[in-house]
């Protein structure tokens, strides 16, 4: 579908009061529900008045500024509405960064996420990073199994490495994914020091190229016992790939290869279309329970009628992200989980059902319909 | 919170205790319903084989058609009645099993049974055969010589869905000529045969060998095999890769009937759109895609309007909106799982999308038990999501949907017209070459008529053999005759 161009008047950038009011939350000490609610609705009309494609969805669901009292009567916006509209209160010229989702299943439609600043990106991003991450530890040394930003402008994640190696990585720090793929020699050498030296090491990178890693050390048949303090960061799990691993195995194999706890394995859940990540306290148990910091609320809703799903049910995921204060807060994924006390069970992507009936149904039409 | 067991299958000749079960329970409302299913081993498969087989020789080709008919009515006489247990038990457990709303089983049930009895099972006959005689004995035919009919010594029928009743279809037709038949029920809802194979042992105790009601689940290639190796045919209703599938494990030599998932749509003429008859064409439409929430091969996915009326295609899709959310009200769509909803959900958004995209040219009514999508100019064919999700396409001419059809043919079925005679056939004739095989009025599509061309095919015909007698036989014969001079 073509991408609407915005009304051709200049619109306004985002008032910098709202910016200001936004990071003084996201830094606040366990600030009241009610200061969230406050500023979710302020974020809201903000959106719903300078983002017409927004506000028209909201409309067709029969929102408008009026009717939503709280951040739960906010239209949570399904996740490829990123593809289909363009979902910002700036013109997108003026956006300093356009992160895009990797287009995997709707064609070759990607989804766009514009960042007038990355300012409330970024504060979100450390502020969280720093306490669920790092743990009260200043610096580590790092190691990334993911292309620069450089290579990547428009990925998020690239974005969240090079900001955690920046912010939290010692200058020694460095990427271990090269064009040419896993650079093996500088990964043993690491480890190798790591080991030697006794200085926590830390490795993050996609789920896919811990995988990858651990091959590699198969290969060599390696394995290593790596420093107190050190830990793991993947994010991304299997979905889609050539070859699916269960996670128990995944963190178990990571776990004996190098000598790190399964408990300080930690996997951060997170999205292009979002603001502000999830992470887990490590996966010595599964599924790990993920969680936000106060500036994301997580609901479990019934897809169809968007209403909470009884508690201990599974449902689907909506999010209200205030970090994302120039798209839309809210947004309804395609992930599938269930509320537990301390956040949530991520239980992976929603799966398409057989027919019920004898009705053709359309997934047996399109495959039908590929050459 | 109540627990409730029912044992699904009959198996003749094979005592329950030397079976192996399995469990497969529905939940309603926090009750259970655990369905016994039975498991068999290759010898209990061949062993029923084996002794349907014989009774389908030794007893069920002995009666004449009318006797069967007489039989399977007096079934469908105690399942129209509703004080009968095995009809209470159907009631009762079929929305349970295929969360349907009650009132929709209970209605849909009556209707479907009816086309089964006496008279149109008559017709039925006379529509596949014109002389049914023919499965009795043999008859003289036009060109010359004799012909009879002959049913399968045994004939395996594998079901799909959760559509109640719809084993009865191929479970009737068999019985009708004289086929033994066993039939494999659907995990979706494994109960109805088995009711309907013990029921026709109870009025007749001498057919309770002909039939047998088995289960495994879908897929089980080695069960497949086992069974379909004794099989004369095999009859196998699913979509395109279960068909597959099954096809595979069928002897080369042996016949194999497939009914594969199937797109139906309306179509509704400049005719029809005058304010009243729009209005009773709406109610009938939506009638068409409540029921059964639209899991029939039969139920609507698309209507076309032309434009021309004095009701606007927009304001058709207006009243058909409005009809819809009243049979929400009075049959209620059944709870959906989670994927089922995520499918739905998808489906709606993609449409509201494009509603948002070009403003006008797509409308998105509804609130999630139903949608009804808008278009206000043709596109390619796409279906809709079904559980009560239906698009309204506005066209010039209903004729413009024709060339949309070419690439889809082998998945037509069924198309629902109002329009006057002329445009009624002149329709028909284009549906025809595209591939549709049933045209019925709307608010009739999920209800076709006794001895309907299933798919396009012969129902009965189809399940069996003809045998001739050449007039050269007959004329040879004559010459060794005792009497002759």
């Amino acid at each position: 579908m073509a991408h609407r161009p915005l009304a051709p008047k200049a619109l306004p950038m985002t008032p910098t009061a709202l910016i200001t009011d936004l990071l003084a939350f996201m830094q606040a000490q366990n600030p009241s529900d009610d200061a969230f609610n406050q500023l979710a609705l302020r974020l809201f009309e903000h959106q719903y008045r300078l983002n017409l494609p927004f506000q028209r969805f909201c409309q067709q669901r029969g929102k408008t500024v009026r009717s939503v009292k709280t951040w739960r009567d906010i239209p949570a916006v399904p996740i490829n509405g990123f593809k289909a509209l363009t979902l910002s209160c700036v013109a997108p010229t003026d956006a300093e960064r356009v992160f895009m989702t990797s287009g995997t299943t709707q064609g070759d439609v990607k989804g766009r996420h514009y960042h007038p600043t990355l300012a409330v990106y970024d504060e979100s991003m450390r502020l969280n990073f720093a306490q669920r991450f790092m743990a009260g530890c200043q610096k580590i040394r790092m190691g990334i199994l993911f292309p620069t930003e450089v290579l990547l402008q428009n990925s998020s994640l690239a974005h969240y490495l090079a900001l955690a190696v920046q912010e939290f990585g010692t200058p020694e720090s460095h990427y271990l994914l090269t064009q040419a793929g896993l650079d093996s020699d500088r990964l043993m050498a690491e480890l190798t020091r790591a080991e030697q030296t006794g200085e926590p090491y830390a490795l993050l990178g996609t789920s896919y190229s811990f995988v990858h890693l651990l091959d590699e050390l198969q290969r060599l048949d390696k394995s290593f016992v790596l420093p107190k303090g050190s830990r793991l960061l993947d994010t991304g799990g299997f979905k889609g790939q050539s070859r699916e691993v269960s996670m128990e195995d995944f963190y178990n194999q990571l776990s004996s290869a190098l000598g790190i706890d399964c408990a300080d394995c930690i996997n951060m859940y997170g999205m292009t279309e979002l603001s502000t990540q999830f992470y887990d306290a490590g996966n010595a148990t599964l599924p790990s329970v993920k969680s936000g910091p106060h500036w994301i609320k997580t609901r479990v809703v019934d897809p169809l009628s968007g209403h909470d799903v009884p508690a201990g049910m599974q449902g689907v995921l909506s999010h209200c992200d205030l970090g994302n204060f120039n798209s839309v807060t809210t947004l309804l994924t395609e992930d599938v989980g269930v509320v537990v006390e301390a956040g949530f069970l991520l239980l992976g992507r929603v799966q398409g059902s057989a027919a019920k009936g004898c009705s053709l149904a359309v997934e047996e039409f399109l495959n039908a319909a590929r050459p | 919170m109540t627990t409730v067991r029912e044992t699904a299958g009959y198996l003749p000749g094979l005592p329950a205790h030397e079976v192996q079960w399995q469990t497969l329970c529905f939940t309603r409302r926090g009750d259970t319903l655990e369905v016994n299913v039975p498991l068999l081993s290759e010898a209990q498969t061949v062993a029923l084989s084996h002794r349907v087989k014989m009774a389908s020789q030794s007893y069920l080709k002995t009666l004449s058609v009318t006797q069967i008919v007489a039989i399977v009515d007096q079934a469908i006489a105690r399942l129209l009645d509703p004080q009968d247990p095995y009809r209470q038990k159907m009631d009762r457990l079929l929305p349970w099993v295929t969360g349907y709303d009650d009132d929709m089983v209970r209605l849909g049930l009556t209707g479907y049974l009816k086309t089964f009895r006496q008279p149109q099972l008559q017709r039925f006959l006379v529509e596949d055969f014109g002389n049914p005689l023919l499965l009795d004995a043999f008859q003289p035919r036009a060109k010359g010589g004799f012909s009879k009919a002959f049913g399968m010594d045994l004939a395996v029928h594998v079901w799909a869905g959760n559509v109640p009743g719809l084993p009865l279809w191929s479970l009737i037709s068999g019985l009708l000529v004289k086929s033994g038949t066993i039939g494999k029920v659907a995990s979706a809802e494994p109960l109805m045969a088995g009711w309907f194979a013990q029921l026709l042992a109870e009025i007749d105790p001498k057919l309770a060998d002909c039939l047998a009601v088995v289960w495994w689940k879908g897929g089980d290639t080695e069960r497949e095999r086992t069974t379909f190796a004794q099989a004369d045919l095999v009859l196998a209703y699913g979509g395109n890769a279960t068909l597959a599938q099954i096809r595979q494990q069928v002897p080369a030599s042996t016949r194999f009937l497939p009914f594969g998932h199937k797109l139906s749509f309306g179509m509704v003429a400049a005719s029809a759109l005058d304010v009243r008859k729009a209005l009773k064409t709406a109610k009938e439409a939506a009638y068409d895609v409540m029921r059964y929430d639209q899991q029939g091969c039969y139920s609507p996915q698309i209507f076309y309007v032309a434009r021309g009326g004095k009701v606007t295609p927009e304001v058709f899709t207006r009243y058909l909106a409005h009809e819809l959310a009243c049979f929400e009200t009075k049959y209620p769509r059944r709870a959906l799982d989670l994927q089922e909803a995520t499918s739905l959900a998808a489906w709606r958004q993609a449409e509201e999308f494009k509603a948002l995209a070009q403003p006008g040219s797509t409308v998105v009514l509804g609130d999630g038990r139903w949608t009804v999508v808008y278009h206000d100019a043709l596109q390619a064919l796409s279906l809709s999501a079904l559980n009560r999700s239906v698009q309204v396409i506005a066209v010039e001419h209903l004729a413009q949907v024709l060339p949309l059809l070419a690439s889809h043919r082998a998945f037509l079925q069924t198309v629902g017209v109002a329009a006057a005679p002329h445009e009624l056939f002149a329709l028909a004739e284009g549906l025809g070459q595209a591939g549709v095989t049933r045209i019925s009025a709307i608010g009739q599509m999920t209800a076709p008529e006794a001895g309907w061309h299933h798919d396009g095919r012969f129902s009965l015909l189809d399940l069996t053999q003809m045998v001739d007698i050449e007039a050269s036989a007959e004329a040879a014969s004559e010459l060794l005759a005792a009497y002759v001079d």
